[in-house]
C-alpha cells in the first residue's frame, strides 16, 4: 500500500471529511421518522473497454479498498457504455476488476489523499493511438475519471 | 470571538468537499504430480514478516474435466491433458505487474520453483480441484505476480512433449481417438489472478494458492459461443484435425501437424499456444515461442 500527498493535502482529506461528518449529522432526531440524506463525495468513474475500444457493458466489477484486497468494498454491474463509478474512502492503491464471460483484469488506481487519481499514474502503456487519446479525454473531461481496456478472447463465455 | 471563529471553521469544513469535487464528474449517494527431477525449489530474501504456505496450480477448467463442444460440432474429451512446467515463480511486485502493458516484474521477492513438473490436467472426476504442482514455504505477503515456463517432459508419460493431449472427438455418428503430441517451449508472465476470488494473499503461518491457468477453448474453439466470436474466429476447431485422421485414429506430433495440416492451419495452431496461459481469467504476456 501507498499513501500519496502532502501533509496539506492529508490535512484537506481530513477537513473534508469532517464536512461530510457535519453535513451527515441528522438535523433532528424524530422518532419513527424516515430519513434520506444527501452528501456528496468524490467519485472515481472508470470506463471499461476492450482492447478494440468496445465498452464492456453489463461486466462485473469488485472494488478492493487498499487495506483489505480480500474482500470487495464495492461490487456491481458496468453500464451499457462500459462505466462504473465508486467513491474512493481512503487514500492508498484502490485495485478495480472487471471481469465478463471468462475474461478481464485487474487494475490498480493510486489514489491521493483528496480522492482524485494520483497525477503520476498512467494506464496507457501499450494502447492504440485511438486508445491513448480516449483515456486522455476520460481523463481531462473527468478529473477523475480513468479508462481501462481489457483483452477481447472469449467475451461470450464463462469458464469455470 | 470564539463563536465566530466556530462559525467560520465550520463554513470553510461544509465548503470544502464542494471546493475539492469541482471537477469531479459524477458524485454518488451512499450507495504432485510427476515431479521429475530433484527439489531444487529456494526463495530470496529472509522473510520479514514470517512465512506461510504458497500452493501452486494448475487447471483445464472445465473444457478440460468435463469436456465440451468445439466451434465446428466436435464433443472432445479428455483422458489426459499432460503439461510440463518449470522455472515456476511467484513474485510481490511494486508497483503492481500488469501483463496487459508488458516488461518485467519490478519484484520487492521472489519465489522460485526451479524444478520440472509434468501434471494431467485431466485428473479427477468433473468436479476436481485445480491439480496440485507444488507448495513451497514462502515469505508473507501479496503474490501479484506469476510466471512459469513450458517445456518438453524429460520423462514419465508426456516424455519428450510440452502439452499431450489424448481423448476423443466425437461428431454425428463418428467418434475420433486422439493423441496430439505438441513441443514447443513457452513462457508465460503475469499479474495478479483474476477471478472470482483473490490468490496469492499469504500470511504468515497461513497458505494461499496461485493457479496457472489454461484455455483449451482458444484452441479448438466454444461451440456455445457465436460463431464469430473472437474465441472461434481464432481457433483451429477439429476438423482440420478430423480431416488428416487416420480412419478413427489420430495420432500426430508437432512435425506430422506441420507436414499435414495446411500452412494456413499449422500457423494458426502456432498462434494459439501462447495464449493458452492465464492466470484465471486474466491474461499473460507470452515472451517465448520455440518450437523444439
Amino acid at each position: 500500500m501507498k499513501l500519496f500527498g502532502s501533509a496539506l493535502r492529508s490535512s484537506l482529506y481530513q477537513l473534508g471529511m469532517m464536512a461530510i461528518a457535519i453535513g451527515g449529522l441528522p438535523m433532528a432526531a424524530l422518532a419513527h421518522g424516515a430519513h434520506i440524506q444527501a452528501r456528496t463525495a468524490t467519485a472515481m468513474e472508470i470506463q471499461a473497454n476492450y482492447d478494440s475500444g468496445e465498452p464492456m457493458a453489463e461486466a462485473t466489477v469488485q472494488v478492493f479498498a487498499p487495506d483489505d484486497p480480500q474482500t470487495p468494498v464495492y461490487t456491481g454491474l458496468t453500464d451499457a457504455d462500459g462505466k462504473f463509478v465508486f467513491v474512493p474512502t481512503a487514500p492508498g492503491d484502490w485495485e478495480v476488476s472487471v471481469r465478463q464471460a471468462g475474461h478481464g483484469d485487474i487494475a490498480v488506481v493510486p489514489v491521493e489523499s483528496e480522492g482524485a487519481i494520483a497525477s503520476t499514474f498512467t494506464n496507457d502503456a501499450g494502447l492504440t493511438l485511438l486508445q491513448r487519446g480516449m483515456v486522455a479525454g476520460a481523463v481531462t473531461w473527468g478529473c477523475v475519471g480513468t479508462a481501462l481496456y481489457f483483452g477481447q478472447r472469449g467475451k461470450n463465455r464463462a469458464h469455470s | 470571538m470564539l463563536m465566530n471563529r466556530l462559525l467560520t471553521q465550520t463554513a470553510i469544513a461544509a465548503a470544502l468537499p464542494t471546493l475539492l469535487l469541482a471537477c469531479s464528474p459524477q458524485a454518488t449517494t451512499d450507495t504432485d504430480p510427476n515431479a521429475q527431477s530433484d527439489p531444487a525449489e529456494d526463495t530470496t530474501a529472509a522473510a520479514a514478516d514470517g512465512e506461510g504456505e504458497l500452493t501452486i496450480r494448475a487447471n483445464g477448467e472445465d473444457f478440460v474435466r468435463q469436456g465440451f463442444v468445439t466451434k465446428d460440432g466436435w464433443q472432445v474429451d479428455f483422458d489426459h491433458v499432460y503439461v510440463t512446467l518449470t522455472d515456476i515463480t511467484a513474485y510481490q511486485t511494486d508497483p503492481p505487474f500488469d501483463a496487459e502493458t508488458g516488461g518485467v516484474p519490478k519484484a520487492t521477492e521472489t519465489v522460485v520453483i526451479s524444478e520440472t513438473v509434468t501434471v494431467d490436467l485431466a485428473e479427477g472426476d468433473d468436479s476436481a480441484e485445480p491439480i496440485l504442482v507444488k507448495s513451497v514455504e514462502a515469505p508473507a505477503g501479496r503474490y501479484n505476480a506469476f510466471s512459469w515456463q513450458m517445456m518438453p517432459a524429460p520423462e514419465g508419460p508426456a516424455a519428450g512433449q510440452t502439452i499431450w493431449m489424448q481423448g476423443t472427438a466425437a461428431k454425428e455418428g463418428e467418434t475420433i481417438a486422439f493423441v496430439m503430441k505438441l513441443d514447443p517451449e513457452l513462457a508465460y508472465v503475469c499479474g495478479d489472478f483474476v477471478g472470482d476470488e483473490r490468490k496469492g494473499i499469504l500470511e504468515a503461518s497461513e497458505t494461499a494458492d496461485l493457479e496457472a491457468t489454461f484455455h483449451f477453448d482458444h484452441l479448438f474453439g466454444d461451440g456455445e459461443a457465436p460463431a464469430d466470436d473472437d474465441i472461434n474466429t481464432g481457433a483451429l476447431g477439429f476438423d482440420p484435425l478430423a480431416a488428416i485422421a487416420n480412419g478413427n485414429t489420430l495420432d500426430v506430433d508437432m512435425a506430422a501437424l506441420e507436414a499435414q495440416l495446411t500452412p494456413e492451419e499449422y500457423q494458426t495452431l502456432m498462434g494459439i499456444l501462447p495464449s493458452l496461459g492465464h492466470v484465471g481469467e486474466g491474461h499473460c504476456e507470452e515472451t517465448q515461442l520455440v518450437d523444439s
